[in-house]
């Protein structure tokens, strides 16, 4: 008898041969490692191919997981530093003070107008 | 990294949830006091909260995804069910509307006169700029998957084209319902007739605003190298959201615009 993990019904399921599970990474003939991720590559001609092609600007991707997986306990909102906090504190000044501005506003509309 | 014996995302605590839901009450109450005192203060503070709210949310989403790889494949599988759920439940939100126009059309009331379009509404020539504005979602359909299929080849430029494609044929589409609006000869309080017909179409349009927003947005990670061949998710579920946005405007041509007229 064979099984799969269902991910719908969050059980194990009786399942055909090719379906079962099989351990992370251990398929018959299929290489341990995933496939290699491929970032896009712009199309070039063969007259301009160079050995590294820049479209629109250098991939800075690596650089970034390198900045934001640094551990250093600060939260991932504001760990660009200088930028995200000013953003963050622009946020939460206009979140507090526009609620309680809507609280006052609510309360005046509230009271009943004079005849 | 974070050390834990399972792939699910356990997400960190922010802000965002609590300025998004300050945002739309500072939006609601604005509605109402716009329509009380007219003055359109609370209203533009919580347009801005949102906005900010919006930008920065989706910012820590593209951070934890892209550059902290939270989203591992458990994740996404969990990403797409919520979508698949959320787009189900919009199409049950339009389910109402339709029921509302057919309720009134296929037996119209004496005192519309008996018949559908209702006595004294000229109603639109479905050959007209409806028809236009069917041809668009369709060729934006096209260009999606377009997009789609560039973007799981690695092909960038194509990519970048069919989406900014895509972008285009949508801002298009609301432009000329927009003018259609503005030319129509009967109006929201054109009893039942107006009211089906623009509430329908009005969240349509909506919806293709938020569509089109969806797929600008993805713009920006896709020139910035975050979509890989195979991990995507964000333009996957853009395009999910748009076909179903091309797929409600078809039944609303083919049963208000068409067979209702």
């Amino acid at each position: 008898m064979y099984y799969k993990f269902s991910d719908f019904t969050q059980k194990l399921t009786g399942s055909a041969p090719l379906a079962a599970y099989s351990p992370q990474g251990l398929r018959l003939g299929v290489p341990a490692e995933s496939p290699a991720m491929i970032f896009a590559t712009p199309t070039k001609l063969v007259s301009e191919a160079q050995a590294t092609v820049e479209y629109l600007g250098a991939n800075k991707v690596p650089d970034f997981q390198r900045l934001f997986q640094a551990s250093d306990s600060i939260p991932v909102h504001l760990k660009r530093g200088l930028p995200d906090r000013l953003l963050y504190r622009t946020t939460m000044a206009l979140t507090l003070g526009g609620a309680l501005y809507c609280l006052v506003a609510l309360y005046i509309t509230a009271q009943p107008r004079n005849k | 990294m974070a050390h834990q014996a399972h792939a699910y995302h356990m997400v960190d605590p922010s802000p965002w949830p609590l300025t998004g839901a300050i945002s739309a009450l500072l939006m609601t109450s604005g509605l109402a006091t716009w329509f009380v005192y007219k003055t359109t203060t609370l209203l533009f503070l919580g347009t801005t909260l949102l906005l900010l709210t919006m930008f920065q949310w989706w910012r820590l989403i593209i951070r934890e995804s892209t550059f902290q790889g939270h989203h591992t494949t458990p994740v996404q599988k969990g990403l797409r069910y919520g979508m698949v759920l959320f787009i189900t439940s919009e199409v049950f939100f339009f389910i109402g509307f339709f029921w509302a126009f057919y309720h009134s059309s296929l037996a119209p009331a004496i005192e519309l006169g008996g018949l559908w379009p209702p006595t004294g509404i000229t109603p639109l020539d479905p050959f007209e700029v409806p028809l236009l504005n069917t041809a668009v979602p369709l060729a934006s359909g096209v260009t999606v998957t377009w997009a789609h299929h560039s973007i799981m080849e690695g092909a960038r430029k194509p990519a970048l084209q069919s989406l900014t494609l895509t972008v285009l044929l949508g801002l298009y589409f609301t432009a000329l319902q927009a003018m259609e609006y503005y030319e129509a000869p009967f109006t929201l309080a054109d009893g039942v007739y107006g009211c089906t017909f623009f509430v329908a179409t009005g969240f349509h349009g909506l919806h293709v605003i938020i569509g089109t927003t969806f797929s600008m947005v993805c713009l920006l990670p896709h020139t910035h190298y975050h979509f890989t061949s195979n991990h995507h998710f964000g333009f996957d579920a853009a395009a999910w959201y748009w076909h179903f946005v091309a797929v409600v405007w078809l039944f609303l041509y083919i049963s208000i615009y068409w067979w209702g007229s």
